[in-house]
């Protein structure tokens, strides 16, 4: 299945320029795991060492926010978007 | 080309890089680099054509090391920054410290939650030092209102002094193989006994290469008026070791105040060190009326130098790296305060003006003459 992610202006430059990624991935997990092998430097903005997504770091899925369905491990089909977004701020 | 004063100054939303010629009449600014991201270390690497370090700690996307290769006029991310192996189960929090190694692109970083990482190509790769990321004591510091940090990295030939936050001195004596905590004397008022083996909140060590094996710590004091087990713990706070750092005695006598974050020695005489004594409870100047204090026969006696410092009404902190000093011949201290403003005073400090004063709260200034 092939889904799109969708990349904050503020990263593209870790991923040539993209604003978008079009890769085929069946869950969150495999997205991101598709992410650290073929653009690691944008893989290590949106995940920790210990794999975890940063904490100012939301992923949606069209819509919806990850945490709101399960987690990494959402499964995605054909045509979704995975969107990387940083967690508002203010200060 | 003209010897020219170059001020890396770290602060909440970037770095900022100062230059002027050696006459510091008029310092020109440029920046901020890495904007809106918090600076907390920087480093002027002089080995070679000059680089400039600085760490950039994002809290949205992570940690990344800054680098200059034309005085600052542009930065660069290094290849990689500093992380923990996967399956360590720590992620890096901030990056704390940044100092040069033995090689030509040899760089030691400190950071949080408190590890030791080094690098041999001037920042591109990075690895972890075991010997004290993973020391056995490692898993029991606790973090203070900092973080964990591993904050200060002094190194003397084959010793590499370390200063953590809350965790004490660490002294290696094999080039950083192997660490062992080294804080006799170094007291703690937040634990029930005032000498443990670690576990102080040590706020920064400096030494002098004309004193070896003496060294000058300000530790976390102000805790003369405690009243719970263990008793007062007057002077604390500001500390000398004549051994290498094997034992520390106490050398705060004679301050208003035996707590704040940075120390400072000047660059041409090894008995003459400054602090920036701090109310404890607030962290800010006492009084109102900031002033550096300086020693110059070693911590024996202390006097104030305050001219041209405001005299009320200023109630800024000074953070742990927001002090340095030039090496010109008649040096210069620097600091930065968390309200922003970045002062200078010539003659060692003897009188103060304003350079800036509306930048953002600034973390840590470094200066370099090239």
């Amino acid at each position: 299945m092939t889904i799109t992610i969708a990349v904050p202006g503020v990263l593209r430059d870790r991923c040539g320029g993209a604003a978008e990624l079009v890769l085929p991935a069946p869950s969150v997990r495999e997205a991101l795991e598709q992410i650290e092998r073929r653009y690691p430097a944008l893989y290590r903005c949106v995940c920790d060492e210990t794999g975890s997504v940063r904490r100012h770091v939301n992923l949606f899925v069209n819509a919806a926010h990850v945490r709101d369905r399960e987690g990494l491990d959402t499964a995605l089909v054909t045509g979704d978007v995975v969107t990387i977004l940083p967690a508002v701020s203010g200060g | 080309m003209p010897e020219r004063v170059i001020i890396c100054i770290g602060t909440r939303k970037g770095l900022f890089v100062a230059e002027a010629p050696k006459t510091r009449r008029a310092f020109a600014l440029r920046g901020p680099f890495g904007p809106g991201v918090p600076v907390y270390a920087a480093m002027l690497d002089t080995r070679g054509t000059p680089r400039l370090y600085a760490s950039s700690c994002n809290p949205f996307f992570g940690m990344k090391v800054l680098r200059s290769t034309d005085l600052g006029k542009t930065f660069k991310e290094t290849t990689s920054a500093p992380a923990f192996p996967k399956d360590d189960g720590r992620a890096l929090a901030n990056i704390w410290s940044l100092e040069a190694g033995d090689g030509r692109k040899d760089i030691w970083c400190g950071v949080e939650p408190a590890a030791l990482f080094r690098s041999g190509d001037g920042g591109d790769s990075w690895e972890m030092v075991p010997g004290i990321s993973n020391h056995e004591h490692a898993r029991k510091w606790q973090p203070g209102a900092g973080g964990l940090c591993l904050h200060t990295i002094h190194r003397d030939g084959n010793r590499v002094h370390l200063g953590i936050s809350t965790g004490g001195h660490y002294l290696s004596e094999d080039g950083g193989s192997t660490f062992r905590a080294s804080n006799r004397g170094v007291g703690a008022g937040f634990a029930p006994d005032p000498y443990p083996e670690f576990g102080q909140c040590v706020h920064k060590i400096a030494g002098h290469t004309d004193a070896p094996g003496r060294l000058y710590m300000q530790n976390h004091g102000g805790w003369a008026e405690w009243d719970g087990p263990g008793g007062r713990r007057p002077d604390i706070g500001v500390l000398r070791s004549d051994d290498h750092g094997h034992t520390w005695r106490s050398i705060a006598r004679g301050l208003p105040s035996d707590f704040g974050f940075p120390i400072v020695v000047h660059p041409h005489d090894a008995d003459t060190v400054y602090v920036i004594p701090l109310e404890p409870t607030t962290r800010t100047c006492p009084g109102g009326a900031p002033a550096i204090w300086r020693s110059e026969d070693g911590g024996a006696s202390w006097s104030r130098l305050a001219r041209g410092l405001p005299k009320k009404q200023s109630f800024f902190t000074v953070q742990r790296d927001g002090m340095d000093v030039d090496e010109l011949t008649s040096p210069a201290l620097y600091f930065g305060t968390t309200t922003g403003q970045l002062w200078m005073g010539r003659d060692g400090g003897e009188e103060w003006s304003c350079l800036f004063d509306s930048l953002p709260p600034i973390h840590c200034v470094k200066v370099v003459v090239v």
